[in-house]
């Protein structure tokens, strides 16, 4: 596969003295679905107005389809760009905003033909004589959306595309996005600050953090293998244990137990990962306490969430998450707060974060 | 009760105004307009006379006189033509700006509407008197152009109309910056990179998006400049010659000099039929179409 469809090259942009974005680089395959995450002020919104022609870049280059497109204006590039607020255009209606990018281009027949198909993908078929405040944010989500698809971009950009929608229509959009997305095999490339709508859109998402991008791979990789602590803590709920070695193995201070490591460190000291569903809970009565990778503690907090039960367990200076899948159907398979249990997990499910 | 009375009364305040001081006045000059003039004070006759029992004293000589001398009409018309000029200027010159207003950051955006507004602040007469300073045989600007040597001999620069066009743009650019900015200060600006995203490049995406969506600021900055240009009396005064006479000065010396009462008030009456019926029937149906458009 062409990994090299879309190609940001030491891309740096200030706004006086801010730095918002710092040598970046990133290659992207065509078809590619492709999220770029990060908390506000972490330079990603900028970054795909850089890509859209809306900002332009101090350094660095940015190749599409083997073309250098840094210099060219907006209306030049073979991209669209999908506004947060939609920026649909309150003088038209559907029609009219669906149409708004290829009425220079076409005949009033193709037009018309062009307008029906896209409003037909999307569903929005009856919604084509409305006028935009007549409609719902789910309709104006699609609408924004058929005004970008029905140019055939080779590049579609997304800026917060969920953002302005209700939960229950997010997860629902997110699934045809998705859908929609493989079918039309566009790449796509959207910024989000919400880890959970990240992680079920993306093939491959980047980490942004001040100007810098920390990770990037696929959502599975930056969940399990997380390499620094800040994107062990902004994805998912991370336990993170201070470990230092001692003898043969390693100690943690907080918990006051040995882990045994697979592998070497660089550093005497660091910090690991353990996840909370990667550690198994169980009765004190039923094993013996063995001396690495395991503890007990008392459960301070417990909280049901149907399919799963999260436990707050105290350890001596530590409160470590736990997620226990609920198995059984037996509510006294759940543990009372107050307990005493013993948490374990195997080696592998330890993370050692290097940065 | 008492408190649904009072606040009948102050929702209807502005009308109160409204017929306390333009339709009652509007009515006391239709009255003139329609007596028969006559040398003396009040420079004309009562419309009611009770000498030799009831009569009704009217006519509509006044009307049939300055319908008939082209003076009367050919002011009007120069006026009118004056306000049109003024207005495309004061658009002209007040969009850009209002737009750039708009769109520039709070703290510049604040000091270019106090630049905006300060004129106010001094005398409107004084300011028009200043152009003449600078606009003279003598003046600030012959200096500079004969100093440069771009010309040999002072400019006639003032009374004439161009003068008089550049005093009513000047002077009423306020008027046109103010409603203007404040419908463009709305303007979300992603709809202007939207449009460029789709396509269209920057005179396209003026013509389809920001034109558009300013018509109701342009609608009222317009209306706001030109209704009392086609009445202004002063700048033409001060700053026109007598290549062209404009309606004010013709209502001025038509009350004033010649004292006749009666031909003012038909020509002053007659004016305001003609600007404020069409302008009328325009916010009709531009407020239908507005709001088929919902802008």
């Amino acid at each position: 596969m062409d990994n090299n469809f879309l190609v940001i090259e030491n891309i740096s942009k200030s706004f006086g003295d801010n730095k918002v974005l710092e040598n970046i680089n990133l290659n992207i395959s065509k078809s590619e679905f492709f999220g770029l995450l990060g908390s506000s002020g972490s330079g990603k919104t900028t970054l795909l107005r850089i890509l859209g022609g809306f900002e332009n870049p101090d350094t660095g280059r940015v190749i599409l389809d083997g073309t250098d497109i840094t210099n060219l204006e907006p209306f030049e590039r073979p991209l669209n760009y999908m506004f947060q607020s939609y920026a649909l255009f309150p003088h038209l209606n559907v029609f009219n905003n669906l149409a708004f990018g290829i009425k220079e281009n076409f005949t009033k027949k193709e037009i018309e033909i062009n307008v029906r198909n896209i409003a037909e993908l999307l569903s929005i078929e009856h919604l084509l004589n409305r006028r935009i405040k007549q409609l719902s944010g789910g309709e104006q989500q699609r609408v924004a959306l058929g005004r970008c698809l029905i140019k055939k971009p080779k590049l579609l950009l997304l800026d917060e595309p969920l953002a302005a929608l209700d939960k229950k229509l997010r997860s629902k959009t997110q699934l045809e996005l998705t859908t929609l997305q493989k079918k039309l095999k566009i790449t796509f490339v959207f910024v989000t600050h919400d880890q959970e709508e990240a992680m079920s859109l993306s093939d491959r998402m980047a980490i942004m953090k001040n100007g810098l991008i920390l990770e990037c791979s696929s959502p599975e990789e930056i969940y399990e293998n997380p390499k620094s602590l800040y994107t062990a803590n902004f994805i998912g709920i991370a336990n993170i244990i201070e470990i230092y070695k001692k003898g043969e193995n390693f100690y943690s201070d907080d918990l006051g137990i040995n882990f045994k490591l697979n592998k070497e460190l660089k550093n005497k000291k660091t910090n690991i990962l353990l996840r909370p569903e990667k550690i198994k809970i169980q009765s004190i009565n039923n094993l013996k306490t063995s001396s690495f990778n395991s503890f007990s503690g008392e459960i301070l907090e417990k909280s049901y969430l149907g399919s799963f039960t999260r436990y707050e367990i105290k350890i001596k200076n530590m409160i470590i998450s736990v997620l226990d899948q609920n198995f059984n159907s037996n509510s006294n398979y759940n543990f009372p707060k107050g307990e005493k249990v013993i948490c374990s997990w195997e080696s592998e499910s330890i993370k050692v974060l290097e940065d | 009760m008492k408190n649904k009375l009072f606040e009948k009364y102050f929702v209807f305040s502005p009308y109160f105004w409204l017929v306390l001081f333009f339709f009652i006045p509007l009515a006391i000059i239709f009255k003139i307009s329609i007596s028969v003039s006559e040398w003396g004070m009040p420079p004309y006759q009562d419309i009611f006379l009770f000498d030799n029992g009831f009569k009704i004293n009217t006519t509509l000589e006044n009307y049939v006189y300055i319908f008939s001398d082209y003076y009367y009409i050919g002011s009007f018309v120069n006026s009118l033509i004056l306000a049109l000029i003024s207005t495309f200027f004061c658009l002209l010159i007040g969009f850009p700006l209002s737009f750039y207003i708009a769109t520039s950051n709070i703290r510049l955006r604040n000091i270019l509407l106090v630049l905006v507004v300060i004129p106010f602040w001094s005398s409107f007469l004084l300011r028009v008197y200043a152009w003449k300073i600078i606009l003279q045989n003598n003046g600030i600007l012959n200096v500079i152009l004969l100093n440069l040597g771009i010309t040999s001999e002072p400019l006639q620069l003032l009374y004439n109309q161009y003068a008089v066009i550049m005093g009513i743009v000047y002077t009423y650019l306020p008027l046109m910056i103010l409603p203007l900015y404040g419908y463009l200060n709305k303007f979300d600006l992603n709809l202007i990179e939207a449009s460029k995203d789709l396509g269209l490049n920057r005179t396209k995406t003026f013509f389809k998006v920001i034109l558009p969506l300013s018509v109701p600021g342009i609608v009222a900055g317009s209306l706001l400049v030109f209704i009392p240009v086609v009445g202004e009396f002063i700048i033409p005064e001060m700053l026109g010659g007598s290549d062209r006479l404009y309606y004010g000065k013709i209502l001025w010396e038509e009350f004033f000099v010649n004292r006749n009462w009666p031909g003012a008030s038909a020509l002053a009456f007659s004016g305001i039929i003609i600007l404020v019926l069409p302008i009328v029937i325009f916010q009709i149906l531009y407020s239908r179409w507005s709001q088929k458009n919902e802008i």
